[in-house]
């Protein structure tokens, strides 16, 4: 990315963009090759694409962390062909609450969580935004809620690996002297 | 690199085990059911099978997509063949407890089991 002299950009905003737009990148690679491997159990995925919106919320801030959401999912959906289909609603739900969440907890609780407790809050908030959306929308019944349990122990372990990784990803990025500079929030 | 537990604070150890607790007792409400009596099906919200969990049957539920096919014997009901890619309606049998559903959302079919013998009617009227 260029700054052009009529146009003159803070070196710290065109940084910013640039590795948000490579965070995006390869947030939605990373989502769309999960999508397609084949998993053991059909609606079960790891959330990989979480590690990227977890590093960048440390990084960065809640306005990063949202973009790299919505483009994921808007953009994901597209490469997918499954834009406005139910999967893509419940994906936009879980993303949305998972994302809130993870921002009100980082800015007000902190330092008091790591990136696994974030992780951890993002894909409870995923679970329960995808089930909201389902009840309402998908199957309109409340014994759905009946199988909720097996599904929150799975987004946490599921957080949990992910959140490992991004704090794994941070420690390393960290120390780069790109974003050694910057403190946290 | 550093093992998973390490990067753990105080916080995060307390929500993990909120949630742990929180995901225990939500599966032991759901275990908790009682069996079922009767199989309901309905596709695209109208009801075109009503059977006894207790007697083994097939049957061809036709629906946007294509023929779902759900099996009820001494396991419980379950779908066995379905026309949407995913079948994670397949996986999500068999259904025996009051209260379970087996939903395949492409072809609109939705299978409840419900309860029967909910009170035991044996007085009409109790006086003293």
């Amino acid at each position: 990315m260029t700054s052009s002299a009529t146009n003159p950009l803070d070196p710290g905003q065109v940084r910013r963009q640039t590795y948000l737009a490579l965070f995006t990148a390869l947030a939605i690679t990373v989502h769309t090759l999960e999508v397609l491997l084949p998993s053991p159990v059909p609606w079960f995925r790891l959330g990989l694409a979480n590690v990227l919106t977890v590093v960048i919320l440390f990084l960065y801030d809640s306005r990063a962390a949202w973009s790299l959401t919505l483009m994921r999912i808007g953009l994901g959906a597209l490469l997918l062909g499954r834009l406005f289909s139910p999967g893509f609603w419940l994906s936009l739900a879980g993303g949305i609450l998972a994302t809130l969440l993870m921002c009100l907890a980082r800015r007000h609780c902190g330092p008091l969580f790591s990136p696994v407790g974030i992780s951890v809050i993002g894909a409870t908030g995923h679970a329960v935004g995808q089930f909201l959306v389902a009840w309402a929308i998908v199957i309109q019944h409340e014994a759905i809620w009946k199988i909720f349990p097996i599904f929150l122990f799975t987004s946490v372990a599921a957080g949990l690996l992910t959140g490992w990784m991004a704090a794994v990803l941070l420690n390393y990025l960290m120390a780069h002297p790109v974003f050694s500079s910057k403190t946290n929030g | 690199m550093k093992p998973p537990w390490k990067f753990l604070t105080l916080a995060d150890q307390l929500l993990i085990a909120c949630l742990a607790l929180l995901g225990v007792l939500g599966l032991a409400w759901s275990l908790s059911a009682p069996r079922g009596q009767r199989v309901m099906v309905s596709v695209s919200d109208r009801l075109v099978y009503l059977g006894s969990l207790d007697k083994e049957d097939m049957v061809e539920l036709s629906g946007p997509v294509g023929k779902t096919v759900l099996t009820v014997d001494h396991q419980g009901a379950r779908i066995t063949a379905a026309p949407c890619p995913l079948k994670v309606c397949m996986t999500m049998g068999p259904a025996v407890q009051q209260g379970d559903i087996l939903a395949c959302v492409p072809n609109r079919v939705l299978v409840e089991i419900e309860g029967g013998a909910s009170q035991p009617a044996d007085y009409d009227l109790l006086s003293h």
